[in-house]
């Protein structure tokens, strides 16, 4: 029972985290208590995310849930070098992020080779939002993505050595984007220095994109395990979002709400892992998992508004993003039948290219920290928490495109707990 | 194994723990000099002025307001309030209606109404503003004795705040603070200098003294060699003459560090030419769209001289001599010239648009002989008084070919430019902080000094209703 108490209090202390892009890499618990590695060999049935092959060496059939709490923090500083700086700095305002987990799946019947499953998961995501006055409120004052992958799977193992297994991914998501505009409405014959209110963009879009998720595994011994993985990109088409504006009414004219057409590439990701475990009796088992991301499909952003106006023009914000290989390493450790605890490490390079550093997805390299622990009240049922720490490196960046330059760190902590039950 | 299960849970509260922070931003410093009294000395775009008049908002959106509020920030030697500024009471405009952004039109199309500057309606003067400005700051201390409309060749002249050139002729501005409206604005000056005591000034006077020619158009001679047409005083329509302004500039500057200042700032003129005012009506715009116009035209304006086409076409004016002719690519049309006249009484087609309307390009080599002849007058007193030099002009001109800053889009686009107010001259809010910001950097990199930048995005650009 203390067990569990504390791993209550795991969640409850926690804040937050994001991998690099707006790449989240928290659909395993174990997974992520392990540094986010996971392709070589299945732990449980969130292999559908990890590696489908994995599914079919899972003897029962088992339901997964999992919630976690992301909440990110990006400090911003003008500074760029001496004297060239405001006095200000500016902190993200505080949010929580609930990206969740559900997989079910297993053998069709005890002992077949054959798998199926589901998994409902959420890859990416990201959420920035500014304090609605801060110094690049014209670029962006906060965005939020969110995506969710339903991804129904098979999985087949050809024999005890090699299984191979494959997903379709059908995604849907929604994106916001609000930014201010450089309208300042008129308050009366207001005798103040201050600012007034500015104008406002809000847009709104969903969409859907389809891909899929394929995996090997390879089985050399029962304490060496290989793996590859594909999933493919995923283009989220957000066509017929709505665009609203609060705009000064001597300007509304030049602002109608109105449809318009956006597109965000969910790139691909290839991945190798590599299980062993070295001691004898198997308590320790390490992974090492490389991911190489295909962030270059991501070279703009562009909103098409259906309709133009002297002021409202089409916005293509460049990206030109560029492809990473994040490496990570893990460790479980079987303390008993009933604990076992995790740690791991990953550095998590980031997409953006030097002037390309958006306040609206400020990103930096990152370091990765996390720990977990699972536990087995009762024979059937496991209850797992992970944390991770995010720690971005401080960089110093300017989005070329609007000119705006500063410091930028993230940190992020994310606590997450499950459960899954074998049936 | 408990153990070890406590240590992720200290572990957790360790990682919670951790926010980021980059306030990398070193503290204000103020180099070799002392910010500790600030003086700014200048014309409108020291004052404040805005949308066509000064009013309390504009003033205290002034860049010298915006520079104190840096300097303060300095620990040591930095600036020490408080920052007076001869602030007048009301909102509405002195001593005339300002400008605000409404819904218009031409009075000859009154069906066409578009989005343009207008006299705030319902003004009405206000008693308090013309009454003489008395400074509550310690000593009767002013900081900012900016005066639209003045020029350098002003400086030495008598009763330039009561009577310049008859009773009741004066600079009404100047008039509500000087300290002596009999004095010359250069007593003036020893006056606040002495009363101040500044241990760090900016000083950026010059602008009218090109200004006035290009606002009638180039009526004035040009040369910068005429003669005062009375006593001291020249003519406001001319550019001033080289000599008498060199001297006055000189015999400022001196005034101005008489007390020992530690520093200053010299700020040059903007190219008064590229303002949204002299840039908003294109020289060729008269718009040709249908072949009955343009055979009509043709017909008026016979001879190889004249070159009319389906599209843009280039306006008739009348040049600095006096002769009809069709303008030529550079020339400018001022915004004054009355829309209605261009629209419906055949200016620019069926007559040609007056010359008081219209800088040609004799008039534009003027302009641009008498600037670079001012600036490089400027930039050498900087050298020679080792004071920093603000290239303004380069900045406006950046400003004229476009350029973004921390997410916006700037231009010289009348009213959706952004940095210009809605008289096309005078700058908003935003753009006085941008041109703080400017001065900073200057003086930063002259003194090794570590101001800090103003957030211009805190501040307003036009006002939309």
């Amino acid at each position: 029972m203390k067990k569990q108490l504390l791993a209550l209090s795991l969640f409850l202390s926690a804040t937050a985290s994001f991998g690099s892009g707006y790449q989240l890499n928290l659909q395993g618990l174990r997974e992520l208590a392990m540094g986010g590695t996971g392709t070589a060999m299945q732990w449980d049935v969130s292999t559908i995310f990890y590696n489908p092959a994995g599914l079919s060496r899972i003897n029962d059939i088992q339901v997964y849930g999992s919630i976690l709490a992301v909440a990110p923090n990006t400090a911003f500083s003008n500074a760029t070098s001496i004297g060239t700086s405001t006095s200000s700095s500016y902190n993200t305002v505080s949010q929580t992020f609930t990206p969740f987990n559900f997989y079910i799946g297993g053998q069709v019947a005890s002992h077949s080779k054959l798998a199926l499953g589901l998994g409902i998961y959420t890859p990416f995501g990201t959420g920035v939002q500014w304090d609605a006055n801060w110094i690049g409120k014209y670029m962006v004052q906060e965005v939020k993505l969110s995506t969710v992958f339903i991804q129904p799977t098979i999985s087949y193992r050809v024999s005890e050595f090699f299984s191979v297994g494959g997903g379709f991914i059908f995604a849907t998501g929604t994106m916001d984007y609000r930014q201010a505009l450089p309208f300042n409405f008129e308050n009366g014959s207001n005798v103040s220095a201050s600012n007034t209110q500015t104008a406002e963009a809000h847009l709104h879009g969903q969409g859907t994109g389809v891909g899929f998720n394929l995996g090997t595994q390879f089985k050399f011994s029962d304490r060496l395990y290989i793996g590859l993985t594909y999933r493919s990109q995923v283009n989220m088409d957000l066509n017929g979002g709505s665009a609203t504006f609060q705009v000064p009414p001597t300007v509304a004219s030049y602002f109608p709400t109105t449809g318009f057409d956006s597109q965000l590439p969910l790139p691909q990701v290839a991945s190798l892992g590599i299980a062993v475990k070295p001691d004898a009796e198997k308590r320790l088992t390490l992974q090492l998992d490389f991911n190489y991301t295909g962030w270059s499909s991501f070279d703009s952003l562009r909103f098409n508004f259906f309709t133009n106006t002297q002021y409202l023009q089409n916005e293509h914000y460049p990206r030109m993003y560029r492809n990473t290989l994040t490496s990570r390493l893990g460790g479980n450790y079987k303390i008993s039948r009933v604990v076992s605890v995790m740690a791991g490490a990953a550095y998590d390079p980031t997409p953006v290219t030097n002037g390309y550093v958006s306040p609206d997805l400020p990103d930096a390299d990152r370091i990765l920290l996390t720990c977990g622990v699972s536990v087995k009240p009762a024979r059937k049922i496991t209850l797992i928490a992970a944390l991770e720490s995010t720690n971005g490196l401080k960089r110093n960046g300017m989005y070329t495109y609007g000119n705006f330059s500063g410091t930028y760190q993230t940190n992020a902590l994310t606590t997450g707990i499950g459960a899954y039950y074998n049936f | 194994m408990m153990k070890k299960v406590y240590l992720i849970g200290a572990l957790a509260i360790g990682f919670a723990a951790c926010k980021p922070s980059v306030n990398v931003s070193p503290t204000p410093t103020s180099g070799s000099v002392d910010f500790t009294s600030y003086l700014a000395v200048g014309n409108s775009l020291t004052a404040g002025y805005a949308d066509g008049s000064l009013y309390v908002t504009g003033q205290l959106n002034s860049y010298p307001e915006r520079l104190f509020e840096q300097f303060s920030q300095v620990s040591q030697h930095g600036a020490q309030g408080p920052f007076v500024q001869p602030l007048l009471t009301s909102d509405q405009g002195y001593p005339s209606a300002k400008l605000v952004l409404a819904r218009t039109y031409v009075s000859c199309m009154p069906w066409d109404s578009s989005l343009g500057a207008v006299s705030f309606p319902g003004w009405i003067a206000n008693a308090a503003d013309a009454a003489p400005y008395v400074s509550s700051g310690p000593n009767g201390q002013i900081n900012n004795i900016g005066v639209p409309g003045i020029r350098m060749v002003d400086y030495p002249v008598e009763g330039y705040a009561s009577n310049i050139y008859g009773t009741g002729q004066y600079n009404p501005y100047a008039a509500r603070f000087y300290n002596n409206t009999a004095s010359t604005p250069l007593q003036e000056l020893y006056f606040r200098v002495h009363n101040l005591h500044p241990t760090f000034f900016t000083f950026w006077l010059g602008a009218n003294d090109v200004l006035g020619y290009a606002l009638a158009g180039g009526q004035g001679d040009g040369s910068g060699t005429t003669s005062p047409i009375l006593i001291n005083y020249y003519n406001t329509s001319d550019i001033s003459n080289f000599t008498a302004f060199e001297k006055a500039y000189d015999t400022a500057l001196k005034v101005a560090i008489s007390t020992g200042a530690t520093g200053g700032a010299l700020i040059n003129i903007p190219d008064v030419a590229k303002l949204p005012y002299f840039n908003t009506i294109p020289a060729n715009g008269l718009t040709v769209t249908r072949t009955g116009q343009l055979d009509s035209l043709k017909a008026a304006w016979p001879g190889s001289r004249y070159s009319f086409a389906m599209g843009s076409n280039y306006f008739l004016i009348k040049d600095h001599a006096g002769s009809t002719r069709q303008a030529v690519q550079g020339e400018l049309i001022l915004l004054s010239v009355p829309q209605d006249s261009i629209l419906c009484a055949g200016w620019g087609s069926a007559k040609p648009i007056p010359n008081q309307y219209v800088i040609t390009t004799d008039e534009l080599q003027y302009i641009e002989n008498a600037i670079s002849t001012f600036n490089s007058f400027i930039q050498n007193e900087a050298l020679v008084y080792n004071l920093a030099y603000v290239d303004m002009n380069s900045f406006m001109n950046s400003v004229s070919t476009g350029f973004a800053y921390s997410g916006i889009d700037y231009s010289t686009q009348f009213v959706s430019g952004g940095a210009f107010s809605l008289d096309g001259i005078h700058l908003t809010p935003r753009g006085y902080a941008l041109v703080a910001d400017q001065i900073i950097t200057s003086i930063n990199s002259k003194y090794g000094s570590t101001v800090h930048q103003v957030d211009a995005n805190q501040f307003n650009g036009i006002l939309y209703p």
